[in-house]
């Protein structure tokens, strides 16, 4: 019999029992959308976990003030972590390629003319901009004689720019940042999002010694970035940093950490666990619930070919060989598993579509879910529709056609 | 065109015991014959239509259709043969419910390794029986003469040689019996084989043969000149 008649034939006999095989549809349906649904988002969130470190750095350690809260610059409250714990890391670390200590002090207004803003103002050395790769896209960087001078020189992310300037040029213009006049000098080429969701093109940069002294009058700091030659060294770096600031700051067991210490692996590692854990689990989820699908599939597959044992015994009497009888119920199977994955691909499509623009949760569509779809629903009707097949064409025809 | 040698057909009941249904039936009948064959009931009248019909195997003995050796045929060949050369008609017509008269109609055709235009085949069997305006009608809406004329188109549409028909008219009042014994002539008339099991005295005796049996053999074989 050609494939074409095997499909009308699986056909007809699936459209006498709607209800029926809308009910086998579903278990497939649930199963290849959660499937859907889990491959769509752990590829978005993979996407923006792989965005976010690398605009952390590839090779960068970061200390934070503060322990406690996993992610973000820290309360600017913290005052745990100083320029001279700075300055003994430096000391003690090898194969440091920039050093860049940083003051961040959130939630500032900035003013220019009539226009406001609001951004985090951040204190750096020079040394900030090899340490994080970014640089002046126009005008210069905050210099040494800046730091030196305390200087009124400061320079603007994108964001700023575009709030306060628009399409004007910004550079030699005089803003006011906590009652104090700047004059622009630089602007930061841009950076997008960092791993946090933050806007990195939200801020203005001023010298470190102008923020401590003229600013906040602080004398703490709030990050450090340490910028090594070699990846390698990540954790053991990050190992020697978190002793060396164990011993400044006399933390001894059970106390906790007043500091956090990041590098790109440990955060790389995280995103992945997290990942592979929620992965893990829904994938799991999907699983049962496609075999749940298959056994249901089977099980009225079953109760369906006792029942249509009448016309098993016609079929035969003029003519269906054994084998057709078997593609016939392996065709309505095998019709509903694929239909059903591929109403379950669209549902979950629509899911994810959905939940990206409701939670804003990070979605990626790609070809993949159709492919397993494809796959998974092809095997699923192949295991739960070859036994009720094989009965129903191993039947006696003179004992199927009694019925 | 049917030769069966020494046919026996037993069933093995509870072990040992065992049910004769046909014993030694030695039976040839011609091409172009028109045969009844008369028994009581649970007789294997049904039995034997079976076995000539290559639906069934006997346990024992030859048959022989049309020159091949069905005792011989595997499962295939059997299901390859039904197709070809047999049309069955039923006493309970046995056709597929919740599908139009058509579709039933077409159903050997699905089967048959011929390409043919599956459709017009089809409407031209349902024509033949004068069913020509009852075509999209399912098995429910049809009575049971039309529905039995049906069949009929069912058992004609695959131009076989041979058409077996158990009790045809069992289930039929008598201006529908009389409808399809009408039609059953025709084909005859036409050169088609046809065998027919029946109780009733006036059916059988439309037929050119009426063969009897009892307790699983043949006891007469009366031909008429019709
Ligand atoms: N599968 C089977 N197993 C055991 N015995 C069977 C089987 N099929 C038929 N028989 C027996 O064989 C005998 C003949 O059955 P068959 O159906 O051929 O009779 P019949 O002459 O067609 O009867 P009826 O006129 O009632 O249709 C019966 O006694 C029946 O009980
Ligand atoms: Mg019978």
């Amino acid at each position: 019999m050609s494939a074409g008649k095997i499909i009308s034939l699986s056909l007809k006999g699936l459209s006498k029992y709607r209800m029926r095989t809308f009910l086998m549809m579903l278990g497939i349906i649930i199963g290849i959308a959660t499937l859907t649904v889990i491959v769509s988002v752990s590829k978005g969130m993979q996407k923006k976990v792989m965005k976010g470190i690398r605009s952390f750095g590839p090779n960068a350690v970061m200390v934070s003030a503060g322990g406690g809260k996993m992610f973000g610059p820290p309360d600017d409250k913290v005052t745990t972590l100083t320029l001279e714990d700075a300055d003994a890391i430096r000391e003690s670390v090898k194969g440091i390629r920039a050093f860049s200590p940083f003051t961040v002090n959130l939630e500032q207004n900035i003013i220019y003319g009539s226009k406001n803003s609001t951004a985090p103002v951040v204190g750096v050395t020079p040394e900030f901009a090899d340490a994080w790769q970014w640089y002046a896209e126009k005008g210069e960087f905050l210099s040494d004689e800046d730091i030196a001078s305390m200087s009124k020189n400061c320079m603007l992310g994108r964001t700023v720019v575009s709030e306060l300037f628009g399409e004007q040029d910004p550079i030699g213009e005089t803003i006011r940042v906590n009652n104090t006049n700047f004059r622009v000098v630089g602007v930061l080429g841009r950076r997008g999002t960092s791993p946090h969701g933050m806007d990195m093109d939200r801020r203005v940069m001023v010298p470190i010694t102008t923020a401590m002294k003229r600013l906040y009058n602080i004398t703490h700091i709030g990050m450090i970035r340490i910028y090594l030659d070699d990846a390698s060294r990540l954790e053991e770096v990050s190992k020697t940093v978190t002793a060396i600031l164990k011993e400044r700051h006399h933390i001894k067991p059970p106390q906790e950490d007043d500091f956090r210490v990041t590098n790109t692996m440990s955060m790389a590692k995280m995103a992945k666990g997290v990942s592979k854990t929620l992965g893990t689990f829904l994938g799991l989820l999907s699983l049962i619930s496609l075999g749940i699908g298959g056994i249901v599939i089977a099980n009225i597959m079953f109760i369906s070919v006792n029942e249509r044992k009448k016309e098993i015994g016609i079929r035969r009497a003029f003519g269906a060989t054994a084998g057709d009888i078997k593609k016939q119920f392996l065709g309505e199977a095998l019709f509903v598993t694929i239909s059903g994955g591929f109403a379950g691909t669209v549902l979950g499509i629509v899911v994810s579509i959905g939940m990206a623009a409701i939670r804003k949760m990070p979605v990626e569509l790609s070809w993949e879910p159709f492919a397993l779809a494809v796959v998974f629903s092809t095997l699923v009707g192949l295991i739960a529709g070859i036994q009720p097949a094989k009965r129903a064409a191993a039947m006696d025809p003179v004992n199927a056609i009694r019925g | 065109m049917i030769e069966l040698r020494n046919i026996s057909k037993k069933y093995k009941k509870n072990g040992p015991l065992e049910v004769k249904v046909l014993e030694d039936i030695n039976l040839e009948i011609g091409k172009g014959e028109f045969v009844a064959i008369m028994a009581p009931s649970g007789m294997g009248k049904s039995t034997l239509m079976n076995i000539i019909g290559c639906l069934d195997k006997p346990t024992s003995g030859e048959y022989f259709l049309d020159g091949a050796e069905v005792d011989k045929m595997n499962d295939d060949e059997l299901s390859r043969t039904r197709n070809k050369k047999i049309g069955f008609v039923f006493q309970s017509f046995n056709l597929l419910p919740k599908t139009t008269a058509l579709e039933n109609v077409e159903l050997p055709l699905i089967y048959s390794p011929d390409d043919v235009d599956i459709k017009a085949r089809a409407k031209a069997a349902l024509e033949s029986v004068g069913l020509g305006d009852r075509i999209d009608h399912i098995p429910s809406e049809l009575s049971g003469g039309q529905q039995q004329r049906v069949a009929i188109a069912r058992a004609l549409v695959n131009d076989p040689a041979l058409i077996l028909a158990d009790e045809p008219t069992g289930n039929l009042d008598t201006a529908s019996s009389a409808e399809v014994m009408n039609i059953f002539r025709r084909l005859n008339q036409d050169g088609r084989t046809i065998v027919l099991v029946t109780h009733e005295p006036d059916v059988a005796e439309q037929a050119k043969r009426i063969i009897r049996m009892k307790d699983g053999q043949v006891v007469n074989d009366e031909r008429r000149d019709a």
